[in-house]
């Protein structure tokens, strides 16, 4: 994956920075940088909780740390936690790539589903599920609406509402927007509520797990 | 054969009252024959804001409960030929009325009207199903806040479902100076979400709170930039094709300055 030093994860609570132990300062700024590049989004505006593994930053450090997310990223820090597991040697950094590990996913396969094709705009208060596979959808999906698909999620247009993928446990599947602006993203179990960006960016984006069980959005080029 | 419209939105406080009182009057003061009907049972204020709350005897209720005719029930405003208020009963609430005793009383109005607009309520439940049950059509009156609108793209979803078409979006209490400076959607932010047809843009205007005050709706001013843009929806009510006014032609530096802010 990316980085294995840095990780920055969504959870129910909000926007997590984990931070691996035995960095330098100076490494974990690098690797908080490329981090929220691959993001692929502005996390401006939004908080975030730094869980370090192990307490090998110093107070001040971090204090700098915080300013500094705040200044470059418009990242408040809401709070810091240091686990207090046993420190484990350092890993190595990987190569960037968005391989989807074929780990736990024992489901179907995108070829074997069926697909619905949805010729309108969900408007807010209505909601689309299709279990048996993809959906379609040839408009919107408002804000206040909510589209759920047992495979992926296709939106020939803006992405304001909800959007629940893979809903039976297929972890490969992708949820694709013209312009990706929801207000949550969910494949499997894996939830991304980052409100950041509800902004129109002009380009079609993809949301899919990354090797840190993270759901990634970045710009989508080709399948 | 008159058309019936439903004049609602979702969100309470938006403007529907306001709306339907002015198009209501302004269609009447274009030659046609009008009805508006005060669906907001228990919370009633078309009245209020037509001036035509002391001549009120009787309502929409006592016709359905045969205490009188409905002709009987209408309200005749003498400011302008052709325009009637059927009130609402102040006394009952929304589940004293069935949608179909609604739908029979707007079909008996249209045979007598060119237009019967129907004020609904705030909200999502039995008063608007109640107000939409006999319309053809419908407006929803949205402002430009994401709260409203979200509302009125539920409303609009609902609508759809009930087969009423066409629906006309009326987008009010806009401020050019508060899109100019990047704190207000601007016309197209808002299609872009609701992605129906745009039948006018209400400004913000002072004008509307002192004509509510008094009574008398502002259209029968002419001048208020208010007035003028519920004259030209009305227009567009009868079929004459006229351009939506841009209200946001700020210069092409506030333009610029505007799309700056705007990326953030
Ligand atoms: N264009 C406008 N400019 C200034 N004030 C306005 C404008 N439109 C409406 N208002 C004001 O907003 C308030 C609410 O308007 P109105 O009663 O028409 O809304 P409504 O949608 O009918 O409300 P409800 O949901 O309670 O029935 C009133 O005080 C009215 O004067
Ligand atoms: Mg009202």
């Amino acid at each position: 994956m990316a980085n294995s030093t840095v990780a920055l994860r969504a959870y129910g609570d909000g926007l997590h920075l984990i931070i691996r132990p035995h960095l330098s300062i100076s490494e974990v700024e690098a690797a908080i940088e490329q981090e929220i590049t691959r993001m692929n989004r502005s996390l401006a505006g939004a908080s975030v909780q730094i869980d370090l593994k192990s307490p090998t930053l110093k107070e001040e450090e971090i204090e700098l740390l915080s300013s500094k997310l705040q200044q470059t990223y418009d990242l408040t820090v809401r709070g810091v936690e240091v686990a207090d597991e046993p420190v484990s040697p350092p890993i190595a950094a990987a190569p960037t790539t968005h391989v989807i590990s074929p780990t736990t996913d024992t489901r179907t396969s995108r070829d074997s589903e069926p697909s619905r094709i949805v010729a309108h705009t969900i408007r807010s208060g209505q909601t689309e599920e299709f279990p048996q596979g993809s959906l379609i959808i040839y408009g919107d999906v408002n804000s206040g609406s909510e589209v759920k698909a047992g495979g992926d999620i296709v939106v020939l247009g803006a992405l304001r509402g909800s959007a629940y993928a893979g809903m039976n446990g297929r972890l490969s599947a992708v949820i694709i927007a013209m312009d990706l602006a929801p207000l949550k993203l969910q494949i499997g179990n894996y939830v991304n509520r980052l409100s950041v960006s509800q902004e129109s960016r002009g380009y079609p984006e993809i949301a899919r797990i990354g090797a840190e069980d993270v759901i990634i959005v970045e710009k989508f080029v080709k399948f | 054969m008159g058309k019936v419209i439903v004049v609602t939105s979702g969100k309470g406080g938006v403007g529907k009252t306001t709306s339907t009182a002015n198009l209501g009057t302004a269609l009447a003061l274009l030659g046609k024959t009008v009805a508006v009907v005060d669906a907001d049972v228990g919370l009633r204020n078309l009245d209020i804001v037509m001036g035509l709350e002391s001549r009120i005897v009787y309502t929409s209720m006592d016709v359905i409960e045969k205490q009188c005719e409905l002709s009987k029930a209408l309200v005749r405003d003498r400011r302008v030929d052709g325009l009637m208020l059927l009130a609402a009963s102040q006394k009952n609430n929304k589940d004293d009325i069935q949608p179909e005793q609604m739908k029979a009383i707007c079909d008996k109005l249209r045979t007598t009207h060119d237009f019967v607009l129907v004020d609904s309520p705030a909200g999502i439940e039995r008063g608007f199903s109640n107000a939409s049950a006999g319309a053809d059509e419908a407006i929803v009156v949205t402002t430009p806040d994401v709260s409203a609108i979200r509302d009125a793209d539920r409303i609009i979803g609902l609508l759809q479902n009930a087969r009423i078409e066409p629906i006309n979006l009326v987008l009010n209490r806009f401020s050019p100076q508060l899109v100019g400076n990047g704190s207000m959607m601007d016309q197209a932010d808002v299609l872009d979400i609701l992605n129906i047809e745009l039948i006018g843009v209400v400004p913000e205007d002072s004008g509307v709170i002192t004509s509510t005050n008094r009574g008398i709706p502002l259209v029968y001013e002419d001048g208020s930039p208010g007035a003028q843009a519920y004259m030209r929806i009305a227009r567009r009510l009868t079929g004459q094709r006229i351009p939506i006014h841009n209200f946001e032609q700020k210069g092409i530096l506030n333009n610029i300055l505007n799309w700056f802010t705007r990326k953030r």
